[in-house]
């Protein structure tokens, strides 16, 4: 079964949406990225109010008062050890 | 009173250094998977966690009821007799250990299982299992009640376990955990007729556990 087919891991999920932040020079707007992770709506806003309050992403605005969405330095260590994780989770069949 | 021939200083030193070694090693498992705990918050890391605290507690407290089993008589009469310390420290070393055993099983099948209440659930059987303790007075009931929900668990986890998974040999590792926490709850007190070697090997195979766990904590954990 494909990757695109399959449902998602809550890991894998919020480890594409941070690298699709990264992607992006760590700056895109809520509607691009919301497109791009593939998620609905409500799971979206799900996801990203979790993300928001683990302090794994963060808002920003420009000049013209647009919002951006960053990855704080939790984020980035996220994905830096993801890899990591899921071997751990394997490992131990956790 | 003397102290008996069968613990001495020389078993006591061997207890005691067993006892750290394997504290201090389910404490560095808690403690090195902090960070990747609170960077996910991941359940099954959680769970994992858990089981290392809780085995950790109860093998300082098994050390503490082993001591009292032999010493109490000579050091706490007149303070604290030992018909009171010992069935108190029966009730934190079964509901630790029982609490243990069963975030260990759990965190490898909370997946499948999903019971929202698992927490509740395992804290009554735990604190139902110290009562036990605490009434009967022994150890060895203790021990044929944790193996009985030790079994119970194994046969969840078989039952539950995904089919053509790779193997990762944790579930082995769990199992032997599990059984030397029994077979050292069970040789707690006076029992003559197992060999001190026998005893020896038995911990020395079990410390090889705690550090291939250990092992493979810290490869992942970096």
């Amino acid at each position: 079964m494909g990757k695109m087919n399959r449902k998602r891991d809550r890991l894998e999920v919020i480890h594409d949406f941070l690298q699709i932040i990264s992607n992006n020079h760590n700056s895109i707007k809520p509607t691009p990225l919301l497109r791009k992770t593939n998620l609905s709506s409500q799971s979206f806003s799900e996801y990203y109010e979790e993300l928001l309050q683990k302090g794994l992403i963060k808002e920003i605005k420009n000049s013209k008062g647009k919002k951006y969405i960053t990855l704080t330095d939790r984020g980035f260590k996220y994905l830096e050890k993801y890899k990591y994780i899921l071997g751990f989770i394997d490992e131990f069949e956790l | 009173m003397p102290v008996p021939p069968f613990f001495g200083p020389k078993i006591a030193g061997i207890e005691l250094a067993y006892t750290v070694i394997v504290v201090f090693l389910c404490f560095l498992v808690y403690y090195k998977t902090k960070d990747m705990y609170n960077l996910t918050k991941y359940k099954g890391i959680g769970y994992f966690r858990k089981a290392f605290l809780f085995f950790g507690l109860a093998y300082a407290s098994r050390f503490i009821l082993h001591i009292l089993t032999f010493t109490s008589r000579l050091i706490f009469d007149s303070y604290m007799p030992r018909r009171a310390t010992f069935p108190l420290m029966m009730i934190v070393v079964g509901y630790l250990s029982t609490m243990a055993i069963f975030y260990l099983t759990y965190s490898t099948v909370w997946k499948r299982i999903n019971y929202k209440h698992f927490i509740i659930f395992s804290n009554v059987l735990a604190i139902l299992v110290s009562a036990i303790a605490f009434i009967s007075r022994s150890n060895i009931l203790l021990s044929l009640l944790q193996l009985i929900l030790l079994a119970f668990t194994i046969i969840i986890s078989i039952k539950k376990h995904k089919k053509g998974k790779k193997k990762s040999h944790a579930r082995a590792l769990y199992l032997l955990i599990s059984t030397f926490w029994l077979v050292n709850l069970l040789l707690v007190g006076p029992r003559r007729f197992v060999p001190f070697e026998f005893k020896v090997i038995m911990q020395l195979v079990s410390l090889v556990i705690f550090f291939v766990i250990y092992y493979k904590v810290k490869k992942w954990v970096k």
